[in-house]
């Protein structure tokens, strides 16, 4: 470990370098695109304090779409983290957030923060945030006695995921007025609304996480190898696991509950990072919050041009890019 | 990267200052949250939030100052010719800011609450209004009427539509018998309508009985709940128009022994009349109670 040190630690550098170009491009391209129309020379007026910048436009780049496009990267960063994590842990191609019911647990306490009357934040971020940590607790309950840890976590994640599945359709069919077009519109993901004052408080809660995670990325190399060799080089197994899947489940519950669920990101970005650049953590896990990151502003901003009028949720476009490019991958890496 | 941090709040400050456009004078208005908004004077950029609030300044004759509609604000034809900023659940944030509104109209019942939070956190005031039954509906009327300085167009609208409330009063005062009313507004699932609904009360305006009980806005129904109530008249309210009402009528049609099938009740009507919150709901009663008291309507 210590020999590779130094090549190591340049190639994390030199990944983030390109990764982070990208990130600033899609960032740029973000705060260009809008409804009220797009271009660059406004935006560079802006940047640069111009005379030629009008103050509306300004305002516009500003205030709406630099916190939409901080919020997208945020997103895409957690979800991408949040699907490399559990996929080493479950060793389990499949595994993402969603398939843990993590996400169920925080749309059934969002829903019921929605029909309890209260705003988007604090209130359902709250309710949303409980939901998935007591989905979390019931998880690790369920699982703990068992021998085969990894594998019955699985199974109950996916259990648990259908029970909340069917508590949100029965919440959802007891609901008859306005408010039903609230939780639709929860449910498809929405990052429209979030203020720099919101973004600032996630960012301060998510950055420890990835470090933290970061922290673990050498363990998750381990882990892979099998728990027998794992354990042989000293890795604490039960720790490891247990704190990871607290840490992840923690930032990505506060990310769905400010922006509801946003599928795919945790399932795609992994893999095809892996795909190109290997299977080490050390430098999946910087790769996985900048290009993870990068996916999702850019499918903001795909879901903000595609459609003539008005928008479609995000969660719409990172599934429509997700799953085909997912499987072309598969096919491509069976061969 | 440093620098792109530091410039927009820098920017931000000054922007916020230009962005606000000089007001001469602004007034503090309560709106119908019971919220404090503070109004210019003569608002002459106003966007409505809601479909209902279009038909309402159109009806105000203040159609010269709206800038932006939502996108199923259809009636009158003109509104439809007018900036979209989005539909009234999923508003375009970018969009409304950019038509520069000094007033947004927003309702209760429908714009999320988190819009109009991020609205007035730049600084463009929002007025809300929830209209609750017809009452709550005239008031809407005059008080934005004030809002924008047109007090005597809105009295002369208001005044019209209690005059015609009243008419419908008066005749229906004297109606003994009330006939059970289905009244329908889904299809598919049956979605009708229960008390506290502006539907509710124009049922019991038009002399008829509202068949259905009980504190659900918009409760479902089966077929057989259906039969169970016995409609005496089934008044399908359906955004699916003339194709899934026909089908609706030859289903209730198969079962002869609804005194709505026998009496040959069974009618359609157009649903903008019946949910939107506007004048045009006094047509709406009108037609009801042509619909459900054909014998008095006929007697003028």
């Amino acid at each position: 470990m210590s020999k590779d040190a130094p090549g190591i630690a340049n190639r994390i550098l030199f990944i983030s370098f390109f990764l982070m170009l990208l990130l600033v491009t899609a960032g740029f391209l973000g705060i260009s695109t809008g409804s009220s129309g797009t271009g660059f020379k406004p935006v560079w007026w802006a940047l640069i304090n111009d005379s030629r910048s009008d103050p509306m436009s300004a305002a516009i780049i500003w205030n709406i779409r630099l916190p939409r496009v901080i919020l997208a990267a945020l997103v895409g960063a957690t979800l991408s983290l949040g699907g490399l994590v559990f996929q080493a842990l479950l060793r389990n191609p499949l595994a993402e957030p969603y398939i843990l019911g993590v996400s169920g647990g925080s749309a059934i306490g969002a829903i019921i923060g929605i029909l309890m009357g209260f705003s988007r934040f604090p209130g359902v971020s709250t309710t949303a945030f409980c939901g998935s940590m007591a989905t979390l607790l019931l998880l690790l309950l369920m699982s703990s006695g068992h021998s085969k840890f990894k594998d019955s976590l699985l199974l109950s994640g996916v259990m648990v995921n259908a029970f909340a599945g069917a508590i949100i359709m029965f919440l959802m069919s007891m609901t008859q007025d306005s408010r039903l077009h609230n939780i639709m519109f929860w449910l498809m993901g929405d990052l429209s609304l979030a203020d720099m004052h919101q973004i600032g408080i996630l960012a301060i809660v998510l950055l420890p996480c990835f470090g933290l995670i970061f922290r673990f990325s050498h363990s998750m190399n381990l882990l892979l190898m099998g728990p027998e060799v794992a354990e042989t080089m000293g890795v604490n197994i039960r720790f490891v696991t247990v704190a990871l899947l607290v840490i992840t489940s923690f930032m990505v519950s506060i990310t769905v509950s400010y922006c509801g669920p946003v599928g795919f990101v945790g399932l795609v970005m992994p893999h095809l990072l892996r795909l190109v650049l290997g299977p080490d953590h050390r430098t999946l896990v910087p790769a996985c919050i900048i290009g993870g990151g990068s996916y999702m502003v850019l499918c903001d901003i795909l879901s903000r041009v595609l459609p003539e009028q008005g928008e479609m949720p995000a969660g719409v476009v990172t599934a429509l890019i997700g799953a085909p490019l997912f499987i072309y991958l598969l096919k491509r890496s069976g061969r | 990267m440093k620098h792109h941090i530091g410039l927009p709040w820098l920017l931000l400050f000054a922007v916020a200052g230009a962005v606000m456009p000089v007001q001469t004078s602004a007034k503090i208005v309560m709106d119908q949250l019971q919220r404090r908004v503070v109004v210019p004077e003569r608002p002459m950029r106003v966007i409505s939030l809601a479909p209902s609030i279009t038909e309402i300044l159109f009806f105000l004759e203040q159609e010269d100052r709206l800038k932006g509609v939502t996108r199923f604000s259809d009636y009158p034809k003109q509104a439809a010719g007018l900036p979209k900023v989005g539909s009234y659940v999923n508003l375009d944030l970018e969009k409304i800011v950019s038509l520069k509104p000094d007033l947004c109209i927003a309702v209760k019942d429908g714009n999320p609450i988190e819009i109009v939070r991020r609205l007035e956190s730049l600084d463009i005031p929002v007025y809300a209004v929830d209209p609750r039954d017809l009452d709550t509906l005239v008031e809407t009327v005059l008080e934005i009427g004030h809002l924008l300085n047109a007090d005597t167009i809105a009295q002369r609208v208001a005044g019209d539509m209690m005059s015609r409330i009243e008419k419908i009063k008066t005749r229906t005062a004297q109606i003994v018998c009330r006939p059970g009313v289905f009244f329908q507004i889904g299809i598919s699932p049956i979605v009708s309508v229960g008390a506290n609904t502006f539907n509710d009360e124009l049922i019991q305006l038009a002399g008829g009985t509202n068949l259905v009980k009980g504190s659900a806005a918009y409760p479902r129904f089966s077929k057989e709940q259906v039969l169970a109530l016995a409609p005496e008249v089934i008044i399908i309210c359906s955004m699916a128009r003339q194709g899934g009402f026909e089908r609706m009528k030859a289903e209730w049609n198969r079962w002869s022994d609804l005194p709505a099938v026998k009496n040959q009740r069974i009618f359609l009507v157009d649903s903008n009349l019946f949910n939107r919150p506007t004048p045009r709901l006094v047509d709406g009663l009108e037609l009801l109670f042509q619909l459900i008291h054909p014998e008095f309507a006929e007697e003028r």
